[in-house]
């Protein structure tokens, strides 16, 4: 590392980091600066209030919290993180990583082979999961899932009807959990065998290997997984709207789809920077703390 | 140096036939049963494909599964025969490759100065970069639309180009300044040292060397921008200029007159780029893992952190040529394992972070 010394120096850097940071600035932070000052105005997508809006004050923020339709779209989006990213994607994937994972005396020998098939669902772009889905939960009595819970003599159900977020959950949980245990994998044969091999020596059980040595060990891992599965759900979009376009009524409508609705379908552009806003709020607080957890390898 | 790759060869060696050893009871109960387990995941993880494999083949497809009474490549033919199939690929190669080349441009630019130069806030700055990594279109997707609308990015390739370029660029920074934070610095003093100066040091020694590194950032990029789907979807209204994603969502939305085949046929052709880079990504990521191939780079106190060596050039060139014979033979194994390399792949396959080790 080298100090920058002089004005040649300073050009330099300058010149090399400007056409990234004008870039990142313009379109990523900017909007994020736009939104809030666009969440205090009228603004439209289209007519008069579109060319010259006015400032409304916070009345976008009063009627975003009055806005029953908000709230439940914002605590559908919580639920849909804390059951695919928080309980699916990292708890559940973590436990099952735990039981595969190599450690003295148990060693799998097909598990990176599994992990090229785990990996295929996170691979594929999020329209074709969506689109691959759409034909697994297809309500007519051919649909593939009807057509085994047939066999049970079980109804044909309309999923996307019936069951909407329920199965948008699932699906997302399909396109992480398997990837998610492969990293778990990776991170728990990371851990040092010889310490592991001390616990048992001074009787550690099972469990207490696990509480007091593994996942102390792996808390950063486990926390930075945590945080960027969390931050990336709640600004899932494409996914969801592509199988359900937020319905039926508005049953999937998570708070990217709403924001995208109010925007775009009702063409409040100023209320739908508002609700932006409050998201932003949230991811900005949790990337808050994934940004100390990653501070050490600047 | 040989010697020591071949002490540490020999360590390793020796740690797997332990491995074997300690795996005696090879068909244990609860091996069988993890292998179930492992089997059962496995067909949650490939079963929704089916339809994709099926019904690109079918020449009468549906939005059911069924195994086709007529097999058929004709869903393909008519992909490429077809000017609107053809069109939506041109155009996501022109979004995606367009958004990867002026990527790969500014943030081998950004990630050299951020990896080489000292100046006050260089710290804050790579944090705040990464602070926007947490600021999805989804939130910001309506000022987006306005802005781009100011600048006449409506309809336009240039427009949605730059912005997914935005998009992807706090992690294509991070990723290409490990990658030059992996260059060892003494090669590049050397060749101050012989008179070149630090432009020509940059672009002719530092760079040729991270090349490996700067392709696998381009490829993650490559594939982020082809996926994309919010920013077309919102930006992107004339028929000729949709990418595939759109062009899928459309024909999808249009329920009852869908062509099925085609349908998945496109799926399948969209599909490819991904999942050949993914695939290769895991396995590396996996089997590699416990791999020496440049723990020496990252030990502390080695030959190229300590810079204290005898014969200092001699040692690194031996050593960084064998890491970037590595990389390009097989790839991902130097962003897997050499030291804050492991960083990007943490970030960009969100693979949990692992110190180096001591």
């Amino acid at each position: 590392m080298r100090r920058v010394d002089g004005w040649r120096d300073t050009l330099t850097v300058m010149a090399f980091l400007a056409p990234a940071l004008i870039l990142i600035g313009l379109f990523l932070v900017w909007p994020a600066l736009w939104a809030l000052y666009q969440s205090f105005t009228n603004k439209a997508l289209t007519g008069l209030t579109a060319m010259n809006p006015s400032f409304v004050g916070i009345d976008n923020y009063t009627r975003l919290l009055a806005d029953g339709d908000f709230f439940a779209s914002l605590l559908r989006t919580v639920a849909f993180v804390f059951f695919s990213a928080i309980v699916g994607q990292t708890l559940f994937a973590f436990l099952i990583a735990y039981l595969m994972a190599n450690r003295p005396g148990w060693k799998l020998r097909a598990v990176p082979v599994f992990a090229v098939i785990f990996v295929l669902p996170l691979a594929v772009p999020e329209t074709v999961a969506a689109l691959t889905w759409a034909s697994m939960v297809n309500g007519t009595e051919s649909g593939f899932i009807n057509r085994i819970i047939g066999v049970f003599g079980a109804g044909p159900i309309q999923w996307l009807q019936d069951y909407a977020m329920e199965t948008v959950t699932i699906v997302n949980i399909w396109r992480g959990l398997s990837f998610a245990m492969v990293l778990f994998i990776a991170a728990l044969e990371g851990v040092p065998r010889d310490v592991l091999e001390a616990a048992m020596v001074d009787g550690a059980s099972a469990w207490q290997q696990l509480r007091w040595v593994t996942i102390p060990i792996l808390r950063p891992q486990i926390l930075t997984f945590l945080m960027l599965t969390t931050i990336t759900t709640f600004g899932i979009f494409g996914l969801v709207y592509f199988l359900t376009r937020g319905g039926p009524g508005n049953a999937t409508e998570i708070v990217g789809i709403y924001i995208y609705n109010q925007a775009f379908q009702f063409f409040e552009i100023g209320y739908g920077s508002a609700a932006g806003v409050l998201l932003l709020a949230i991811l900005l607080g949790l990337g808050t703390y994934y940004v100390r957890l990653m501070r050490d390898q600047v | 140096m040989s010697v020591d790759v071949t002490a540490e060869q020999k360590d390793a060696s020796g740690g797997r036939l332990r491995d074997t050893k300690g795996s005696s009871r090879r068909h244990s109960p609860g091996k069988i049963g993890a292998y179930l387990l492992l089997s059962a995941l496995a067909l949650f993880a490939l079963i929704p494909f089916s339809w994709l494999l099926l019904a690109a083949f079918d020449s009468d497809a549906s939005i059911s599964v069924k195994v086709p009474k007529a097999w058929t490549l004709g869903n393909f033919t008519n992909l490429f025969a077809n000017e609107d199939g053809v069109r939506l690929m041109v155009n996501s190669l022109i979004y995606a490759g367009g958004a990867t080349i002026i990527l790969v441009v500014v943030t081998t630019l950004a990630g050299y100065a951020l990896s080489r130069y000292d100046f006050p806030g260089r710290r804050a700055l790579m944090l705040g970069i990464l602070l926007t990594r947490a600021i999805p279109p989804t939130a910001t997707i309506a000022p987006l639309y306005v802005i781009a609308t100011d600048l006449g990015f409506l309809n336009t390739y240039h427009g949605v180009v730059l912005i997914l370029a935005a998009i992807e660029a706090p992690l294509a920074l991070w990723t290409m300044k490990g990658f030059f934070d992996a260059v060892p610095r003494e090669i590049e003093e050397a060749a101050w040292v012989d008179g070149a100066n630090r432009l020509q040091a940059a672009f002719r020694v530092v760079l040729p060397l991270a090349g490996p590194g700067v392709g696998a950032g381009a490829l993650i990029a490559f594939i982020g921008a082809w996926n994309e789907f919010l920013i077309p979807l919102v930006l992107i209204s004339d028929q000729d200029k949709i990418p595939i994603s759109i062009g899928l969502f459309r024909a999808w939305v249009s329920y009852t007159q869908v062509d099925w085949g085609f349908l998945a046929a496109l799926s399948i052709v969209y599909v490819i780029p991904a999942v050949v880079f993914y695939i290769f990504a895991t396995a590396r990521t996996t089997g590699f893992t416990r791999g020496g191939t440049c723990r020496d780079l990252t030990r502390p106190g080695s030959a190229t952190t300590s810079g204290k060596t005898r014969r200092p050039a001699m040692r690194q060139t031996l050593l960084f040529e064998r890491v970037s014979r590595w990389s390009v033979s097989s790839g991902f194994d130097n962003l897997l394992e050499c030291g804050s390399a492991r960083t990007v792949v943490s970030l960009t396959l969100d693979v949990p972070h692992q110190r180096s080790s001591p």
